[in-house]
């Protein structure tokens, strides 16, 4: 590697939003470095696949890298050059002894929480491809009044950008159908057409199949009304093949969306990372970390200045600058503020208003999951992991006063909320009823036969409903700095400040009780049920004792927003930085509002617009 | 064919993945009686087929890493013992009736490896209560593609379908044709 060569874009980070402005500008000639903080791109995804499968906890991180235990404890992030958050660190704090997962122990969790409020849940992954690699796959529009908040419901603002409404530069819809050709989305514009939201052109792909369990669902809610909204069951839009596309096979229904598709039928940006590099005009140096946006002459980025290593918990091996006519910075909504932050020796690039880091939300997420009466089996535990959901709700005159949200149908039984099959099953094993299944006098130890069909009973009648929760974009939750804690190399970890805020709340008060309503109408029993000392809940109503648990969707939003002026925004529509205009900043941090769909589809429209923007100015 | 050649390269990959779980050199041909003794158990305590536990072609060969993982435990001579008899045995209550608790345990455990892949410490099955939630180590990655808890739920292991796109929308297949007569 040469330290003072120079390129036209320089890229932080290899995520979607990285790969898809690599790929576009490399296409167009453009010379272009991609720094990625984490490990280089394998040549299959095996390596992947043995982690995943030998496992014990097989949370979204677990095939990835860096190690998320060493010597059987969890990796101290404190020894990792580029250090990621996981699940298993929402565990309940105890300020006087060791407890595995502490939410709030620096030695176990890489995010520094130890003064929020309460736990941000969501992870993300340091690696090439990003944390798109241990995404879903749903790919969901926005609908047209996510973009308006302020002027349709007066809460929060505007985007500086419109679905389909205003000047043809500020419409998103053409993005929209750009992005769903890259990431190959499988749905059928007729069951899409909804809220408001329209179609020029179909889908690349067919929609995915619905399972058993949706057509249960949606048999069973039929003409069920909330809000003066009729709740339909529709099929997900996907990133994943109901064809062969982009040299991929068609889905097999492995049920591992999250964390891995082991056949790659489901995007990942390793597949545009690929076609990028294969232009000939992209490079990628891996486990590279920037650590200094440098700031010129007319107020011009002039360098990113960078880290290398060669072990993940070895030492610095190189540190060096690269320069560009152009900086973009992809990496995610927690490191991108970390990154502009501690940039010009902590005081910040990209930052006149103050804004980076604030804003940060996410879907908090309400899970909650029943069983189908006995003899009505549901069939869970095959087919991608979700195929369906119930998007009626995601809008409406309720958005003045609470949150909306979207309900996901889950198709891998009751994984998600208990961990099952194995939970169910060690409990009729082991004489236990920790699924609280096994709830007879004296619990069950069951053997032979008895076991086989026991097991056929309770596990072919699970089923969970998700619903993802519009957060109200606040101030207060805000990424900033830790004074304290570093990582390997020394760079200041991400210190976290987080809570609901009350409209938040009532929406996930609103989502209990619509979950409750569906189970009732299917005729299920429900099992949703908090844990006392979980900290990622809040009681609701205020006093009642009663609690709400949340869950992180892995929907981080918000910290470097775009606006329509200087004064109440970090970006310009373009993604432009408003103090630096060679400093472009994408991903999901740029959304001013959060909406209700999972952010990868809008992110990559938003980012193959910027690209376009960006080789019209290098011309 | 297909499957074969997926599953062929899944055990491979195991064979070089499975540093995690204590497993002692392979079988040797002496050994064979009491493989079959141990498939027998496996039967009678997991209600599966014996030749879908281990079918006559068998290119993953789970039923070793289970049997190599339940001989190191110092009771798998006596519960080969109490099986055989006389009288021979069964039923797998046999060892359930036992006074010895690592006798139960280590049963318990056969039943968790063909059901989950994983094996638990005796000592966490011991506890009064056991530990919330009960720890397993995954035997191994092989082992966990072949677990019949996802099968008895007439599924398959996530990550590790063997089936074909739409699958999801038709009615599974009947559960004896997955697990033999139950």
């Amino acid at each position: 590697m040469c330290a003072d060569r120079t390129f036209d874009v320089v890229i932080v980070g290899s995520g979607i939003a990285g790969a898809l402005i690599a790929k576009k500008l490399g296409l167009a000639g453009r010379k272009v470095l991609i720094l990625e903080a984490g490990a280089k791109m394998p040549p299959d995804i095996n390596g992947y696949m043995q982690r995943f499968y030998s496992s014990n906890a097989k949370v979204p991180e677990s095939p990835y890298t860096p190690e998320l235990f060493t010597e059987g404890k969890l990796t101290n992030p404190g020894t990792v050059n580029a250090g990621r958050p996981t699940v298993l660190t929402l565990k309940p704090h105890d300020e006087n002894k060791f407890q595995f997962g502490d939410w709030k122990d620096p030695n176990q969790a890489y995010l520094i929480q130890k003064d929020s409020t309460l736990p941000f849940a969501s992870t993300y992954e340091r690696i090439n491809g990003g944390t798109v690699r241990h995404g879903l796959g749903t790919s969901l529009r926005f609908v047209p009044k996510d973009f308006e908040m302020q002027t349709r419901y007066g809460r929060f603002v505007d985007w500086p950008l419109r679905y389909d409404t205003g000047p043809a530069d500020t419409r998103l819809r053409g993005w929209y159908e750009e992005a769903e050709k890259e990431i190959g989305v499988s749905a059928d514009v007729k069951d899409q057409e909804y809220l408001g939201i329209t179609f020029d052109h179909p889908y690349p792909m067919p929609a995915i199949p619905l399972s058993l369990v949706d057509t249960t669902i949606a048999a069973g809610i039929s003409g069920m009304k909330r809000d003066d909204a009729e709740l339909k069951v529709r099929s997900t839009p996907a990133g994943r093949n109901s064809q062969p596309y982009q040299d991929r096979r068609v889905c097999a229904g492995n049920t591992n969306c999250i964390p891995i598709c082991p056949i790659q039928a489901k995007y990942d940006p390793s597949v545009t990372l690929a076609a990028a590099l294969r232009t000939g005009n992209v490079e990628i140096w891996y486990r590279t970390v920037a650590c200094d946006v440098v700031v010129g002459e007319n107020n011009r980025v002039s360098e990113i200045k960078y880290l290398q290593y060669d072990d993940d918990t070895g030492p610095r091996t190189n540190a060096g600058s690269v320069s560009a006519k152009v900086y973009v910075v992809a990496a995610h909504a927690i490191e991108t503020p970390r990154l502009l932050l501690m940039s010009m020796d902590r005081k910040g690039v990209a930052n006149s208003t103050g804004l980076v880091g604030k804003n940060l939300m996410d879907h908090p997420l309400y899970l909650a999951w029943a069983l189908m009466p006995e003899g009505k089996p549901i069939f869970p535990y095959r087919g991608p992991l979700s195929t369906a959901g119930i998007e009626d709700l995601r809008d409406g005159a309720f958005r003045r006063e609470r949150a909306a949200f979207r309900i996901e149908i889950g198709n891998e039984g009751w994984n998600f909320p208990i961990g099952d099959p194995y939970t169910t099953t060690l409990d009729f094993i082991n004489g236990l009823n920790r699924s609280r299944l096994n709830d007879g006098p004296k619990p069950q130890a069951l053997f032979g036969a008895d076991l086989a069909k026991k097991l056929n009973g309770v596990l072919t009648r699970q089923f969970r409903l998700g619903f993802l929760v519009e957060q109200s974009p606040e101030e207060s939750n805000r990424v900033t700095l830790s004074a304290e804690f570093t990582d390997r190399l020394g760079l200041a970890r991400p210190k976290i400040a987080y809570n609901l805020s009350e409209y938040t709340k009532k929406g996930m008060a609103e989502a209990k009780a619509v979950a409750s309503a569906i189970f009732e109408r299917l005729g299920a029993t429900e099992f949703t049920k908090e844990k006392k000392d979980d900290p990622t809940q809040f009681e609701w109503p205020t006093g009642s004792g009663q609690l709400i648990k949340y869950y992180g969707s892995g929907h981080i939003v918000g910290t470097y927003r775009m606006g329509t002026d200087k004064s109440n925004s970090v970006v310009n529509a373009d993604q432009r930085s408003w103090d630096h205009d060679n400093l472009y900043l994408v991903g999901s941090g740029t959304f001013p509002t959060v909406a209700t769909a999972n952010p990868t589809l809008t992110l990559a429209a938003l980012t193959l617009r910027t690209a376009e923007k960006i080789e019209k100015a290098l011309n | 064919m297909t499957v074969i050649t997926r599953r062929t390269v899944l055990a491979g990959a195991a064979a070089t993945a499975v540093g995690a779980a204590n497993v002692p050199a392979p079988a040797r041909a002496d050994d064979q009686a009491d493989m079959d003794a141990f498939l027998d158990i496996s039967f009678a305590l997991t209600g599966i087929a014996k030749d879908k536990l281990a079918p006559f072609l068998d290119p993953v060969d789970i039923r070793q890493v289970y049997f190599d993982q339940a001989r190191h435990n110092p009771k798998f001579n006596d519960l080969l013992k109490i099986w055989r008899g006389p009288p021979q045995a069964t039923n797998a209550s046999v060892f359930f009736d036992q006074p010895d608790a690592e006798i139960r345990y280590l049963a318990r455990n056969i039943i968790i490896a063909w059901y989950l892949g994983a094996w638990c410490d005796p000592a966490d099955l011991a506890a009064n209560p056991p530990p919330d939630p009960l720890p397993y180590t995954i035997l191994s990655p092989a082992a966990y593609t072949q677990g019949w808890a996802w099968r008895v739920a007439q599924a398959h292991p996530m990550g590790y379908s063997e089936l074909r796109f739409g699958y999801w929308s038709n009615q599974p297949f009947a559960l004896s044709l997955l697990i033999g007569g139950v």
